[in-house]
Formats: structure tokens, C-alpha cells, sequence
């Protein structure tokens, strides 16, 4: 009885101190993509589904289209990564979790031009998006959102 | 019609007289020792008067008391007073159950009330992705700005930039 009550209590305690970090492994989408107004406008990609009508609304345009992506799964909360396009790059740094999210340095590069540079702590129930420079008829955004 | 027996303990009180004392004198075989025993048996008679007389009671309320006392015990009563004073001590009696059960939900409710004030629940701001900084280049975009929006029905974080330089529509490729 003593004994049964002590595996159950282990194996409770073993649960509750893995499940942190079981949820650390989180898999951070980042995307380039080029917003623009299309007649016939393409559906918008499975990850962006979520947040497809804040887009429209927000930005104005149709067409959501992904010119580069890049998905890594975060284990430590220290993985660097990089989403590129034929122009573009997006430059991923991730300096370690926090609760609720990682803070992340980015940085977009136009070829080999830093155009902007920013520190977000990404929420893992909030996604992030960036408005980039116009491209064409188009906008480039860069968008962050833990699957 | 009294048997022997009868007649030689009455003989022994003093209690025949007459006609009946000189017959039963007479039916004696030994009338010495029957005179010598009936001595024998006043003596007796008379030390044990003397040695086993009652004796004035010291203390008689004590022992009285004691008495009582014993016979209510035996009796399986006890006086009230030394029934609570006496009584074996079990601690899980229903009112102990639940002044243990109130005691404890006062202080489970007072610590939870105090560890609430310590840990205040995150704001909604937490669950919102937050922009820390955010900079662009001046040397490439002079004319450069950056905003933050909070989109809180959405849940979603806009770094919103204005005065990027644009490009051609090359630069849209894959």
C-alpha cells in the first residue's frame, strides 16, 4: 500500500517536472512573404491560415504569397536560423526562452544590406509580423508564429 | 421435638431451663466434659466479642465517597466531572473533524489570498508578442520609422516600418 502510494507520488512528480520540458520543444515558422491585390488571388498558405483575416484587414491586400520560409523546431531556446528568399534573407537569432515565449533578435537583409533590426520576445500564442519594404505593387512582410 | 444438636447449642447459650435443662443434663455420658467444652466454647465466645468488635470510623466521608465512587464505576456510571477528566482521548471525534476541516480551509483560503497578492496573473500584454527595439538602417532608409500595434482581439504584433526604401517587383522572386 505504502509502496503503491510512492510510485504514484514519483510518477506524479516525474509528470509535472517533464512537462516543462516536454512544451520547450516549440517549432518556430518564419516566413517572407509578399502581400499584394490580385484578381484572382491564390488561398493563403496552411500557417498563415490563423491570422489570414488580421492580414487582409490590417494591410489591404488579397494575396499572401510565401517567396521563403523556414521552420526550426526550438530545443535550448539558443538556435540561430535563416528564411530566404531570392533577395531577401531573414536572419533568426533566439537568445533564450522566457515564460510564455523566446526573445528573438532579427534581421533583414536585402542581399547582403541590413535593412532593419529588431528584439521581440515572440509569444507562443501571439504571432509577429513585420511590415517590410514595398516591393513592386506589393509589401514584403515577414512573419514569426510558434505552431 | 428438638434434635440433639439443637438442644446441646441451646444448652451452650444457657437457653434450656427447667424440666428440659435437667433431661438433657441427664442424657449427657459425660457431663464433665460437656461442662468443660460448654467453658471452652464461652471463652471463645468472649474473645471474639473483644477482638472483633466494631471500631469507630475515622474519615467516615472519605470512605463514604470512595464508596459511591466505586459503586458508580462498577456500575459503569462515572459523576460527570471525572467522566470528562477520565474519559479516553480520541482525536478524530466529529467536532475535532470539523474544527481540523475549518482551520485548514481558513489557511488554505488566507495562503491562497496572500500568494494571489504576490503572483498577480500575467497581464494580457504576457500572452501578446512585445517588440523590444527595433531600428532600420539609416544610412540605407534616411527617412525611416518604425510603430508597434497591438492587435488584442488577434493576438498578433505588428512592427509596422515606414519610409523603407521600395524596390522594383524583381525583388518579389522565390
Amino acid at each position: 500500500m505504502h509502496r503503491s502510494l510512492a510510485i504514484a507520488i514519483s510518477v506524479l512528480a516525474l509528470t509535472m517536472t517533464a512537462a516543462p520540458a516536454l512544451q520547450a520543444a516549440e517549432t518556430v515558422w518564419s516566413g517572407l512573404v509578399i502581400a499584394e491585390n490580385i484578381t484572382e488571388p491564390q488561398p493563403v498558405p496552411s500557417e498563415l491560415t490563423r491570422i489570414e483575416g488580421l492580414l487582409k484587414k490590417f494591410f489591404g491586400y488579397n494575396q499572401f504569397k510565401v517567396i521563403g520560409q523556414s521552420q526550426k523546431i526550438l530545443k535550448t531556446g539558443q538556435e540561430d536560423w535563416l528564411a530566404t528568399s531570392k533577395f531577401f534573407g531573414l536572419h533568426v537569432d533566439a537568445r533564450g526562452e522566457t515564460e510564455g515565449g523566446y526573445v528573438l533578435n532579427l534581421k533583414l537583409y536585402k542581399e547582403k544590406e541590413l535593412l532593419l533590426e529588431t528584439d521581440a520576445k515572440l509569444s507562443k500564442r501571439s504571432p509577429l509580423v513585420i511590415k517590410g519594404p514595398q516591393v513592386g505593387g506589393g509589401q514584403l512582410l515577414l512573419i514569426l508564429i510558434v505552431l | 421435638m428438638k434434635t440433639f444438636e439443637e438442644k446441646w447449642t441451646a444448652w451452650l447459650d444457657d437457653q434450656l431451663s427447667g424440666q428440659e435443662l435437667s433431661e438433657f443434663e441427664t442424657s449427657l455420658p459425660d457431663k464433665a466434659a460437656a461442662q468443660a467444652e460448654k467453658a471452652e466454647v464461652k471463652k471463645l465466645g468472649e474473645l471474639l466479642k473483644r477482638e472483633l468488635s466494631v471500631h469507630p470510623l475515622r474519615n467516615e466521608e472519605f470512605f463514604s465517597h470512595q464508596l459511591r465512587e466505586q459503586i458508580l464505576q462498577d456500575g459503569g456510571e462515572q459523576p460527570p466531572e471525572r467522566a470528562r477528566r477520565t474519559s479516553p482521548s480520541t482525536w478524530w471525534t466529529i467536532p475535532r473533524l470539523l474544527w481540523t476541516g475549518t482551520a485548514s480551509l481558513a489557511v488554505f483560503l488566507i495562503c491562497t489570498v496572500f500568494v494571489m497578492h504576490q503572483e498577480r496573473p500575467p497581464e494580457e500584454s504576457q500572452y501578446l508578442t512585445q517588440i523590444l527595439n527595433a531600428r532600420v538602417d539609416p544610412v540605407v532608409s534616411p527617412n525611416g520609422t518604425v510603430s508597434i500595434f497591438e492587435v488584442k482581439q488577434d493576438r498578433v504584433t505588428v512592427l509596422w516600418t515606414e519610409g523603407l526604401q521600395s524596390l522594383p517587383a524583381d525583388y518579389a522572386a522565390k
